[in-house]
């Protein structure tokens, strides 16, 4: 065990101290990247509803990276007696609030594409003068869009989805997620400009709303996974796809203990760490405490992410808890 | 202008079709008196943006049939097809943008004391809005 005690443990081992540090270049390489990419695409946005909802899509794709970078904060402080779980929900908060934010103006963005195919809005494109040409600001807007979708899908978007595993992130695989789905909204809306430019102004419309209806999903899916995870479902993998197999893995390692009739683990996930609570059922309904903390502890070891490990010896064990079979 | 003519397309379009119809045929203004840039003489409008509209019409070949009115009356014609162009003193900060479409703004206009003067068009109808502003570019600069 480590000497940061059985709670709390706030080091991480060199692969992902490593992957930590990796991470956090990779955010401030997409902050500084998206922020240049808005201002490039503030200069093209025109009056194109697509333009507009690939920009604000652009604009709220920066809400996770800040809240990954506020909650890495967080999550270094050691439990105290006013927080003694220690403050790792914090990145559970913060996956949270991007997932919400994405929800409310992605509905909002399709309402206003919506609103806009009804009323037949034609939208207008005229042109802009370029090193003394004339150019219509549609082919500046394709050119723009072209450029900048280079970053999430062959940067920042691979390198982070390969980070997310290692740190058992959710917040960063989302982000991740939604960075290699970018390309999508370039298309549409490169699909909406050159649809205005050939005269079926309804494209640029209907571009803007597939590009809403992508960030209402990110937003829902963001939301859904940040919700269950603080509601302490039990720990599943950094996708959500499946149930965690560490908690087999405790339990497997309490069975194998002489002294262990039968096990149990209720675990769930603090945002980056587990919580682990095992059940054990002793034989002849006996146990020596230092079993026990020896237990916890070679449990901790398993595993960095275990962290915050309690044994407890019962009578009989919780239905709710996880035997891993 | 760049062009896909080899799909027979141009771009940009016009949806409702303002220039094909335009050009080489009647060119609906509507304008509004305001200082030296349109004078009303005898119902009949001069001064420097009637200049630079008819400059505009010989262009696509076409004759302006010019009607004065409010620029509120002048705007909802606009939105219901009756006129297919508006100019006069209106400039970039205009708040018609949600009800035309919008040029670029001119500083370089006669009359126009250092204003940016910019002309109303049909909304999306962007193959008349960018051979227009082509024209401005050409005759008064950016």
């Amino acid at each position: 065990m480590t000497e940061t005690g059985q709670f709390g443990r706030t080091t991480l081992p060199p692969e992902q101290q490593r992957a930590i540090r990796s991470a956090v270049r990779w955010e401030i390489f997409t902050i500084v990247y998206t922020s240049i990419t808005i201002a490039v695409i503030a200069l093209v946005v025109g009056e194109s509803q697509a333009m507009r909802t690939a920009w604000i899509e652009d604009m709220l794709s920066l809400i996770p990276q800040f809240a990954f970078l506020a909650a890495l904060l967080f999550v270094r402080r050691r439990p105290t007696r006013k927080h003694p779980y220690g403050l790792h929900r914090a990145m559970g908060i913060g996956h949270l609030v991007a997932g919400v934010a994405l929800l409310a103006v992605g509905l909002n963005l399709a309402i206003e594409a919506v609103t806009g195919l009804i009323a037949a809005e034609h939208p207008t494109i005229g042109t802009v003068q370029l090193f003394g040409q004339t150019l219509w600001l549609g082919w500046l807007m394709v050119a723009v869009m072209a450029v900048v979708i280079v970053g999430p899908v062959f940067f920042y978007g691979p390198a982070k989805s390969k980070l997310a595993p290692v740190l058992h992130n959710k917040l960063l695989y989302a982000d991740a997620d939604m960075a290699k789905a970018d390309w999508q909204t370039t298309v549409a809306s490169i699909v909406g400009v050159l649809g205005v430019g050939v005269g079926l102004w309804w494209l640029d419309g209907a571009a803007a709303l597939f590009i809403s209806l992508g960030i209402i999903w990110d937003g829902f899916r963001n939301t859904r996974t940040a919700v269950v995870d603080l509601m302490d479902q039990r720990a599943r993998t950094y996708d959500s796809k499946e149930p965690h197999p560490l908690a087999a893995d405790i339990v497997s390692y309490l069975r194998s203990r002489p002294w262990v009739a039968q096990a149990a683990v209720r675990m769930r996930d603090q945002g980056q760490v587990f919580h682990i609570e095992a059940f054990v059922v002793p034989h002849r309904g006996k146990v020596k405490v230092t079993d026990l903390s020896a237990a916890a502890e070679r449990i901790a070891d398993i595993d960095w992410k275990m962290q915050d490990v309690v044994v407890i010896p019962v009578e009989q064990l919780p239905e709710e808890a996880d035997t891993g079979r | 202008m760049l062009s896909l003519s080899g799909c027979g397309l141009a771009v940009p379009a016009d949806p409702d079709g303002t220039l094909e119809t335009v050009s080489g045929g009647e060119l609906r203004v509507g304008t509004a008196p305001d200082g030296d840039l349109v004078r009303i003489e005898d119902g009949e409008p001069t001064g420097s943006i009637v200049d630079l509209v008819d400059g505009f019409a010989s262009r696509i070949h076409a004759e302006t049939d010019w009607t004065v009115a409010s620029e509120e009356t002048l705007v909802s014609m606009l939105e219901d097809g009756d006129l297919d162009l508006v100019a006069g003193g209106i400039t970039s900060e205009t708040p018609w943008v949600d009800k035309a479409g919008v040029t670029r703004g001119y500083r370089g206009i006669e009359g126009a004391d250092g204003r940016e003067i910019v002309m109303l068009v049909p909304l999306g109808e962007n193959a008349f809005l960018s051979s227009l502003e082509r024209f401005l570019d050409e005759e008064v600069g950016g």
